[in-house]
């Protein structure tokens, strides 16, 4: 205990606050070095604050850690080489790489413009691509690594009104598993991090919001609020840090929904019912064997209001 | 037959391969089409009207409708242009079918910016840029279908294509989430993961490779195998159907598991490292790393044998 990461030089993006900074902290607790990256935005990517990474790093260096701040950005080619290079010219090599940092934009599909959905897919997935691209050249060099991703259930399951942040966390999921058989054969692993917490992030989901969605019959992922169960940003941590150490040495390409004192792995994208004929089906024969054989035990997650003229829909009988 | 009578839809990336074979089996059930295609190479480059216009042509030659568009899906314009063609020509849309896409493999130490980007544009842009301008329309009439593309290279993982399988993993999670959105307007949002031999799949490597395995047994699977299942999501009986994903090649077609938890360890309180040391291995019980380092590397915890 509080050396399991002696000796690794670490980078966590995003680590200015919420689960990102509970990340750096642990990391170094167990005697990690590491690079406290922040550009210090809001939750909607806006503004720029170096106090943030800072105050992590003074908090690390009290405790008796080793830690240094980086302001950039993830969001760029430039921007992620160069957090990287931090760390090597800091510590003089990378052992880890968490990809933490992330924004939020959300609107209902119908509504959302460009610039949402182009913030969003930057920061998460150019900012996922960005960091570990010049992290594996080095992890594949030096034949170790570890690079633990975020991704979330807005993606996983699905949830309203985040239809850039769900695609952007569920391509952080695929983009583990590949990265994960890329670099496998290098003894370096590479999994993700699908997170439950109360934090800046989840308190911009408006109470209002939540009860109108929940008004209007749509499936929601369990939130962040709900229950007596503490879900703290620091409950995220001892996941990424075991992870981490040596012991998870042969844990690779896998997801993990970790909140409050539950981790879970996900469950693989396989077949959970199928049907099958030699040749190629005709519409008149999907339709019959469809609803009966393949999604007889799904729910529709936002089922159309009784009152919706639907064509295809049985008609309810008259009262 | 005509089970899609008189349905307006629009088809992206119909010029060849998987979304020819969509195109032409909706024209077959009914369906008034637009035959979406830049004819663009299998990596984004160059473009070429005539595979739209082909299949148009192959349409209409058997009593069809159809129009072509070549606009790229890449674009906000672009997208809000395939879908005012369908308003344009036929006065309504029922249906968008996301089938557009391209390829440029290169491992993740390799990946050049450019080979990330463009991919991302054309897969995960083009979905949303032609289903935000069809979700207005469809919210607004209260009918719908949107039908997007996704790929094992992302939902089970494929060496060489981190780009592919990020951006393939995303219209999954973005079908989830766009189903959410509209359900509740008589819209339905799901998902297809294909398996065929098309001239994207036709340089897979096809031998012992554990680590890419999509090319495996491809050969058996020919790309017009895959519409069935993608028109019968668009019509009127599959109403209820919503934000589900479908992996189909040959003669099968099966509904996949969503990622979620699946195994869990629980405590009450914050966990400690040496806490998990002991006991994430036992829900790692027959879970198999994808890419295990071979014996003759040092790996820090690994027993020495």
């Amino acid at each position: 205990m509080a050396d399991l990461l002696k000796g690794r030089n670490a980078v966590v993006t995003g680590a200015g606050r919420g689960i990102g900074r509970g990340i750096a902290i642990a990391l170094a607790t167990e005697g990690a070095n590491v690079v406290v990256n922040d550009p210090g935005v809001a939750a909607d990517g806006s503004g720029f604050d170096k106090s943030p990474a800072d105050e992590v790093v003074e908090a690390i260096r009290s405790q008796g850690g080793t830690a240094i701040s980086n302001y950039d950005s993830v969001v760029s080619v430039e921007g992620g080489e160069n957090i990287i290079k931090t760390c090597v010219d800091s510590f003089g090599r990378i052992d880890i790489l968490v990809n933490n940092a992330g924004i939020l934009r959300d609107r209902m599909i119908f509504n959302m413009s460009e610039e949402e959905w182009d913030a969003v897919i930057a920061v998460h997935l150019k900012g996922h691509f960005a960091c570990t691209k010049p992290a594996a050249v080095l992890m594949r060099q030096q034949r170790y690594g570890r690079i633990v991703n975020f991704s979330s259930i807005s993606g996983l399951r699905g949830n309203t009104g985040q239809a850039n942040y769900g695609a952007a966390k569920a391509g952080v999921a695929g983009f583990t598993r590949v990265v994960a058989r890329d670099l496998g054969r290098n003894g370096v692993t590479c999994n993700a991090i699908a997170p439950s917490a109360t934090t800046r992030m989840t308190a911009t989901v408006p109470e209002a919001a939540a009860a109108i969605r929940a008004q209007s019959g749509v499936a929601q992922p369990r939130l962040a609020t709900a229950g007596p169960v503490e879900r703290t940003p620091e409950h995220i941590a001892p996941m990424v840090v075991y992870l981490c150490t040596d012991h998870a040495w042969n844990i690779n390409g896998q997801i993990f929904h970790v909140g409050g004192g539950t981790i879970s792995l996900a469950a693989a994208e396989m077949p959970v019912h199928s049907i099958t004929k030699r040749g190629k089906w005709t519409l008149e024969e999907l339709a019959q064997i469809v609803p009966t054989e393949l999604v007889y035990d799904i729910a529709n997650p936002a089922p159309p209001p009784a009152d919706l003229d639907l064509p295809g829909r049985p008609a309810k009988p008259k009262e | 037959m005509g089970m899609l009578e008189g349905k307006v839809i629009v088809v992206t990336g119909s010029g060849r391969g998987i979304g020819r074979g969509v195109a032409e089996l909706a024209a077959e059930e009914g369906a008034k089409v637009v035959v979406n295609d830049a004819g663009v190479a299998v990596d984004g480059s160059g473009s070429d009207r005539a595979p739209a216009d082909e299949v148009v042509e192959a349409i209409r030659s058997r009593g069809g409708t159809a129009v072509a568009n070549c606009d790229s899906v890449a674009s906000m314009a672009g997208g809000e242009s395939i879908i005012q063609t369908a308003l344009d020509s036929f006065g309504r849309l029922d249906c968008l079918i996301n089938v557009a896409g391209i390829l440029r493999d290169r491992m993740i130490f390799n990946m050049t910016e450019q080979e990330w980007d463009d991919v991302i544009a054309v897969h995960l842009k083009g979905h949303f840029a032609c289903t935000k301008a069809a979700a207005v329309v469809m919210r607004q009439q209260r009918y719908g279908r949107i039908i997007n593309f996704s790929s094992i290279s992302g939902l089970w993982g494929n060496a060489g294509q981190a780009n592919y399988g990020t951006a393939k993993s995303g219209t999954a999670g973005f079908t989830r989430v766009v189903a959410r959105d509209l359900g509740r307007y008589g819209v339905t949002c799901n998902c297809i993961v294909p398996r065929a031999l098309t001239r994207m799949t036709s340089d897979l490597p096809k031998g012992p490779s554990q680590e890419r395995v999509v090319g495996r047994g491809i050969e058996a699977w020919p790309p017009d195998h895959v519409a069935p299942m993608t028109c019968y999501l668009a019509t009127d009986q599959a109403w209820n159907i919503n934000g589900q994903v479908f992996l189909v090649y040959g003669g099968t077609v099966a509904l996949l598991a969503h990622p979620l938890p699946q195994r869990t360890i629980f405590k009450q309180g914050m966990w400690t490292a040496d806490e998990l040391i002991e006991m994430v291995p036992p829900m790692m019980e027959g879970i198999a790393n994808p890419a295990p380092p071979p014996e003759d590397i040092d790996v820090p915890g690994r027993p020495k044998s």
